[in-house]
């Protein structure tokens, strides 16, 4: 344990120096990075953020510099909206995090269902059938599976909008009921079209861990016991078998956190991913770099806490 | 990786076998590669071993024929291959159709030309995907798409497993804090989401679009796993007697790596590397889309071209068919690598050829 632990913090001080490496080495000249490249900016504003980020020091200085900041979630000011990154950063994470929430939870939960009912009737109709569907799905970018699902139930069938959160004012405060039905009025395509994808990645995996874990001998001995096979599967086979699914969940948040983006872009809902794409084009680089990290440190914790997980599931990960 | 729900225990093979033809694909290439190694005039070993190497993927071939996901696959990527090199000679024959249907072209449509039938144009005989913004024939386009489309593929997974492979190998072979300190890197390349890191490296690396900044930003993105895979494989032949043997009759560590465990661990990584193509497929377009991509004035993509579509809202003025064919062709394309994936997966993998 603590060895994952550490493994962790090694992982995130690379990711650390990679940032560093990335938007302050290697563009050759950080102050590009941090000050916006606009003559009506005032020498005072100018003077002032390279004292705050050290930008006329040596680079281990800077180095140094660059990390106390970072713990103080200090990433400089955006250049297209003119405040601090930070302002702006966590109402976008907000709506990621819904967004990927609700299609993560979806896409486990139908996943594993496939799965389970695949490896229950493995050789059959439904389960060649399910494989066929999924990888299908797996095999479209997530964009295109995106527009694809504006064009059937946006504009053809009319069912949801086309884009967009929340008309209100994009808030979620006060939290009535009409805004929580209107938020999964407008979540359901987003979210739909983010679980479809990643439906086969889940199902797959749970219906071989889960054929794998049938063949174990306690599944006999409870089979000998006089169990219905229903009663085998939920209390004895699935439990088991859903072990492998903690790490892949870890594993395929990297893959839905691309997969956001594609679709916050195509239905123009304003998460992060949404936002960074919008700061290439801006070339917002003080956004860019945040963006950049915080997302890779949510999915760093994201990995140690599956790890973790797992060991509490699974003594035997213990001693491997 | 996956087995796929066949049945592999050979006896569903053997037993829809037909009598052989008068050639076959398998036959025509041996008998063509015995005639290229009898005049190549080699000297003895070399041509005995390129004789074992050739049984060896003789016998891979007759595994995989039996395999009905793989052959769809390569029959599938067969159709695209097809396409990307003789795409000038697609676009002719579809004009023969509209010919034969009455409406002949003015001429067979360049993908980068205005061919002046004015801009965003529905589908008709003369144009059968439409027009887009720049009066280009969609069509032209999309079937000239398949060269980039699949060359970025390929060669971002090259680059891709030749840096996994000597990561893995190196890390493997090495052990100690060497590789502890490349596994640590390879952990932050695993964990990144790859569209995260990708769209920052496009940003930031000087130039302008182009494909080989593409295929540079893929390639450096996607090998973590490669790696692992790798490492994992030397870690178990590290341990096995004949390269304790090999050490023993004083064979060097990069003779060892050369001779003996890369060759070992190449069949491995190429059946993860047909998995990567798709991967690096899907990537290509996905970047493309965000117009990080390759210069669409200049090169033609499916990723391109969907850019173009979307961003001169093809959805909303209802020209589906700009969206959905290219959108089509990535899946298609995809599909045909993930397939022969799982099938060499399979052959590879003994642990589910058993199964």
């Amino acid at each position: 344990m603590g060895r994952r632990l550490l493994n962790a913090l090694v992982t995130l001080f690379l990711v650390l120096i990679l940032n560093f490496f990335l938007f302050r080495v290697m563009p050759g000249n950080p102050i590009r990075m941090l000050i916006p490249q606009d003559p009506s900016i005032g020498q005072d504003y100018i003077d002032e953020q390279i004292a705050k980020f050290g930008l006329d020091q040596p680079l281990y200085v800077q180095f140094f510099t660059y990390l106390k900041n970072t713990f103080m979630l200090e990433f400089g000011d955006s250049f297209h909206y003119k405040e601090p990154v930070m302002n702006i950063i966590t109402d976008q994470l907000t709506w990621t995090l819904i967004l990927v929430g609700t299609s993560s939870i979806l896409m486990i939960v139908i996943g594993m269902a496939v799965g389970i009912i695949a490896a229950w009737k493995h050789g059959g109709m439904f389960d060649s059938g399910s494989l066929a569907f999924s990888l299908f799905f797996y095999a479209m970018p997530t964009f295109w599976l995106s527009m694809m699902l504006v064009v059937v139930f946006a504009l053809e069938l009319n069912l949801f909008p086309e884009g967009g959160q929340l008309p209100i004012g994009d808030k979620l405060t006060p939290f009535t009921f009409d805004t929580f039905t209107d938020l999964l009025y407008h979540l359901a395509l987003p979210a739909a079209s983010l679980t479809i994808g990643s439906i086969a990645a889940f199902s797959i995996i749970m219906r071989g861990s889960l054929i794998d874990v049938m063949t174990e001998e306690y599944i006999t001995t409870a089979r000998a016991k006089g169990l219905s096979e229903g009663m085998v599967l939920k209390d004895h086979a699935v439990p088991n078998a859903m072990l492998p699914m903690v790490t892949l969940i870890a594993m395929d948040l990297a893959f839905v956190v691309g997969g956001a983006f594609q679709t916050e872009i195509v239905f123009n809902y304003k998460g992060i991913g949404w936002a960074t794409v919008q700061a290439t084009y801006q070339k917002d680089y003080p956004f860019l770099q945040a963006a950049f990290l915080i997302i890779a440190i949510a999915v760093i914790i994201a990995n140690l806490v599956a790890d973790l997980m797992l060991i509490y599931l699974d003594p035997r990960v213990k001693m491997g | 990786m996956v087995a796929a729900p066949q049945r592999t225990d050979g006896s569903a093979g053997t037993r829809r076998r037909r009598p052989s033809h008068s050639w076959s694909a398998g036959r025509l290439l041996g008998g063509l590669g015995s005639r290229l190694l009898d005049a190549m005039n080699l000297s003895e070993p070399t041509r005995e071993k390129l004789k074992l190497a050739r049984k060896k993927v003789s016998e891979v071939w007759r595994i995989f024929k039996a395999n009905r996901l793989g052959m769809t696959g390569t029959l599938m990527l067969l159709f695209f291959t097809v396409m990307a090199v003789f795409a000038a000679q697609f676009v002719v024959a579809f004009s023969w159709i509209s010919s034969a249907a009455g409406h002949p072209w003015a001429e067979a449509y360049d993908p980068f030309e205005s061919t002046g039938d004015g801009v965003l144009q529905d589908p008709s005989w003369e144009h059968w995907m439409g027009t887009d913004h720049l009066q280009r024939d969609v069509l032209c386009r999309t079937v000239f798409g398949t060269r980039v489309s699949l060359l970025i593929g390929l060669v971002a997974t090259a680059v891709s497993m030749g840096m996994g492979t000597l990561v893995g190998l190196f890390s493997g072979y090495w052990g100690g804090w060497k590789d502890e300190l490349l596994m640590r890197i390879t952990d932050v390349f695993l964990v990144l989401p790859w569209l995260v890191l990708m769209i920052v490296l496009a940003t930031l690396l000087p130039g302008g679009p182009s494909v080989l900044k593409v295929i540079f930003v893929i390639g450096v993105t996607g090998w973590s796993s490669t790696a692992r895979i790798v490492r994992a494989q030397v870690l178990s032949l590290k341990e096995r007697t004949f390269i304790e043997r090999a050490r023993a009759i004083g064979s060097d560590d990069r003779h060892i790596i050369r001779r003996h465990i890369f060759p070992n661990v190449f069949p491995l990584v190429f059946a993860n590397s047909i998995l990567t193509v798709a991967i690096s497929i899907l990537s290509e377009s996905t970047l493309s889309f965000i117009a990080l991509g390759p210069p669409p004035t200049e090169v033609v993509t499916w990723g391109n071209i969907l850019y173009d579509a979307y961003s001169r809202n093809a959805i909303f003025n209802g020209q589906y068919v700009w969206i959905v064919v290219p959108g089509l062709c990535i899946v298609f394309v995809v599909l045909s690598f993930t397939f022969i994936g799982y099938a060499l997966d399979e052959i590879f993998n003994p642990k589910l050829r058993k199964r």
